[in-house]
């Protein structure tokens, strides 16, 4: 898998390079309307949920006081994270067909090619989210554990990426049940609320909480970013593995059903 | 069948057979699997069967056939872009696919960004393509406009930058599927010259065309394939005049042949002679719906004469569909005598090697007396017979002469 991705390192940057620089060529704003959508979901939550659910976050990592905004946030950019590369990478599959049909060339390269440009926003939103914890003097050491929980929710979301986009080409529905299903993990992830609201609670409701991988990611990131301290010391390599482990998967399944793929696309 | 060793084969195509499936239904809903399960509705269709080909290194090999006969799947398989359902293809080389030009171009980034992007889907390294980008943007003409997105480019000018791209990643192989008939004629003129540049350095070129006096001129050799089966293979005029005489035959299957009958109300002339039947037929006799380029054949007229007169002079006038009378026969020109004649005649004119080139050529007749002065009958537009070639060569003007060089 390595040596495959080291050969057609030229393609995946290729196709890196013309989606970052057609993605918002004829726009005004450019890039800025990439931080407009998550924004505008915060603050529509932010109110929604601290003003008329009464969610109340955690206390902050520098212990004056709590900030549901942030925390919220911190939560938004990992989700996105993930969706993001899901999505991305069923339609970017689909939209290489035609090129598929004339040209000899792994299908993983584009799908790639588009997550290393989705890693660029990423990047934006993160920076996005250290401003708001700065303003908020909730600043620590344990920031530096965040670079391995994304590596490892990116690359546990380009894994299951792969597989759905390989599903997605021969069967067109698959797109508009991970929707589906997107919609709803989002409520069974501990983004909208600390995790200590459901455990307890209900027993089935916090078990499902539990094994929803996004949890961990999510809940690391809140560890690491708005709680300043770091997880359970196993958590992090579990989770890197964990990742590794679903990319490999993927990547393999991919290459495994991609054989006759400029003929079904 | 073929004395080469492997070593000296570019590709070596072996009983290779290519099934696709023929959805009846939309494809790819989950609800289709689920309601009929797997494969109710699908129909097996072999674009491709049993099909081997060895192709020598160095040699420029042409594929022919009908539309849907199987050659542009075979060129997509020894491309790899699919892959053989049966056998097995080997390729010894780097292999560039001219499937076609200026495939994944990206409207909104310039030429020069295109060549990146192009040149790295046809597999060439960063390194690779920094080193020729110069090379392809001077070959391709376009260094005015290479910043320039190519969605502001023509066609013509997006075919000229994938045709550089494609041959400058020096390919050991070169698949060219019916891209050569882009472009203008400087350019193509080009591309030409750069195939017999790579033939030279030893490079192996797999053509598909429909221009078969082109292939006839470029090719080592030629593979025909007809519903995905190999007809014959070898050497390139043999196979093309294969092709062709199955697709004139096929046609003339489909066609009727050519013969007109006068009808009774059309008379002219003192009612002597009554020219009543035109038609053409082979050499052999046989009537036929077309007449072939350097072939043998006969115009057939019958009249009625209804009392008995001297020799008449018979006039075939043959005029091009275009305008231009080409020719006009006459048994008094080459010296025939008829003799004292009365009753029902009919007349072979054999127009021997036929010198006509490819077209559509009209046919009048006049019937004069025996010293060609007095009209006694005239048919105008008589029939229409259509001539063509039998090597792909159509030729220009109106007749192949029957020239001979001497050098002295």
């Amino acid at each position: 898998m390595l040596t495959d991705l080291y050969t057609q390192r030229a393609l995946i940057w290729a196709f890196a390079n013309r989606d970052f620089k057609t993605r918002y060529r004829a726009s005004l704003l450019g890039w800025g309307w990439s931080l407009l959508q998550p924004l505008a979901t915060l603050v529509v939550f932010a109110a929604v949920f601290s003003m008329v659910f009464r969610v109340q976050a955690p206390p902050l990592g520098n212990g004056e006081g709590t900030s549901y905004a942030a925390f919220l946030f911190t939560g938004i950019v990992t989700w996105n994270l993930f969706s993001s590369f899901l999505n991305l990478s069923m339609t970017q599959l689909k939209a290489s067909g035609d090129l598929l049909k004339k040209v000899q060339f792994p299908g993983w390269a584009p799908v790639l090619g588009a997550s290393i440009v989705q890693l660029v926003q990423v990047a934006l939103e993160i920076v996005v989210l250290m401003g708001l914890f700065v303003w908020q003097r909730n600043i620590g050491w344990s920031w530096i554990l965040a670079i391995p929980i994304l590596i490892g929710t990116a690359l546990f979301a380009q894994g299951i990426g792969l597989m759905l986009a390989i599903l997605n080409a021969r069967f067109g529905d698959v797109q508009y049940i991970v929707a589906v299903v997107l919609g709803a993990l989002y409520f069974l992830t501990p983004i909208l609320y600390p995790i200590s609201m459901v455990q307890g609670h209900n027993v089935l409701l916090s078990a499902v909480v539990k094994i929803n991988p996004m949890s961990w990611f999510v809940q690391s990131m809140h560890d690491v970013m708005y709680s300043l301290t770091a997880p359970t010391w196993w958590v992090i390599p579990g989770l890197l593995i964990g990742g590794f482990v679903t990319f490999w998967i993927g990547f393999a399944v991919f290459n495994r059903a991609s054989e006759d793929l400029g003929e079904y696309l | 069948m073929s004395t080469l060793g492997k070593a000296d084969l570019a590709v070596s195509i072996s009983e290779v057979g290519k099934r696709f499936k023929r959805h009846t239904d939309r494809r790819g809903s989950l609800k289709e699997l689920i309601v009929r399960g797997r494969a109710k509705n699908e129909e097996d269709f072999w674009a491709v069967r049993d099909v081997s080909i060895d192709i020598p290194k160095g040699s420029v090999y042409g594929l022919i056939g009908h539309n849907g006969s199987g050659k542009s799947t075979l060129l997509k398989m020894i491309g790899g872009i699919y892959r053989p359902t049966t056998g097995s293809i080997t390729t010894d080389g780097r292999v560039a696919a001219l499937i076609e030009l200026g495939a994944g171009f990206h409207p909104d980034m310039s030429g020069r960004e295109n060549i990146q992007l192009n040149g790295s889907l046809l597999g060439m390294s960063r390194k690779e393509i920094n080193a020729v980008t110069e090379e392809i943007i001077d070959f391709s003409g376009l260094s005015e406009f290479i910043n320039e997105p190519v969605k502001h480019y023509s066609s013509g000018m997006y075919v000229r930058l994938g045709f550089a791209v494609a041959v400058h990643m020096k390919p050991d192989v070169l698949l060219v599927d019916e891209v050569l008939a882009v472009g203008d004629e400087e350019f193509q003129r080009k591309c030409f010259d750069h195939l017999y540049a790579l033939r030279k350095a030893g490079k192996t070129i797999i053509v598909v065309s429909h221009g078969l006096g082109q292939l006839e001129g470029l090719c080592d050799e030629v593979a025909w394939l007809e519903h995905g089966q190999l007809q014959q293979a070898g050497n390139t005029t043999d196979t093309i005049a294969a092709y062709l005489h199955r697709v004139n035959r096929d046609e003339a299957a489909r066609n009727p042949n050519i013969t007109a009958t006068r009808p009774e109300d059309d008379r002219a002339g003192n009612g002597v002679v009554r020219v009543t039947k035109a038609e053409i037929v082979s050499a052999a006799g046989e009537p036929i719906n077309h007449a072939e380029t350097g072939a043998t054949f006969n115009l057939r007229v019958g009249f009625d004469v209804s009392e008995s007169i001297l020799g008449p002079n018979l006039r075939i006038a043959l005029q091009h569909d275009t305008g231009p009378l080409v020719s006009m026969i006459s048994n008094h020109a080459v010296g025939y005598d008829f003799g004292t004649i009365e009753g029902e005649q009919l007349v072979d004119v054999a127009i021997e090697g036929n010198p006509l080139l490819p077209g559509r050529y009209r046919v009048h007749i006049d019937v004069f007396d025996y010293t060609g002065s007095t009209l006694l009958d005239t048919w105008n537009d008589a029939m229409e017979f259509p001539v063509r070639s039998q090597s792909g060569e159509i030729g220009q003007g109106f007749v192949q002469l029957p020239a001979r060089f001497t050098r002295h």
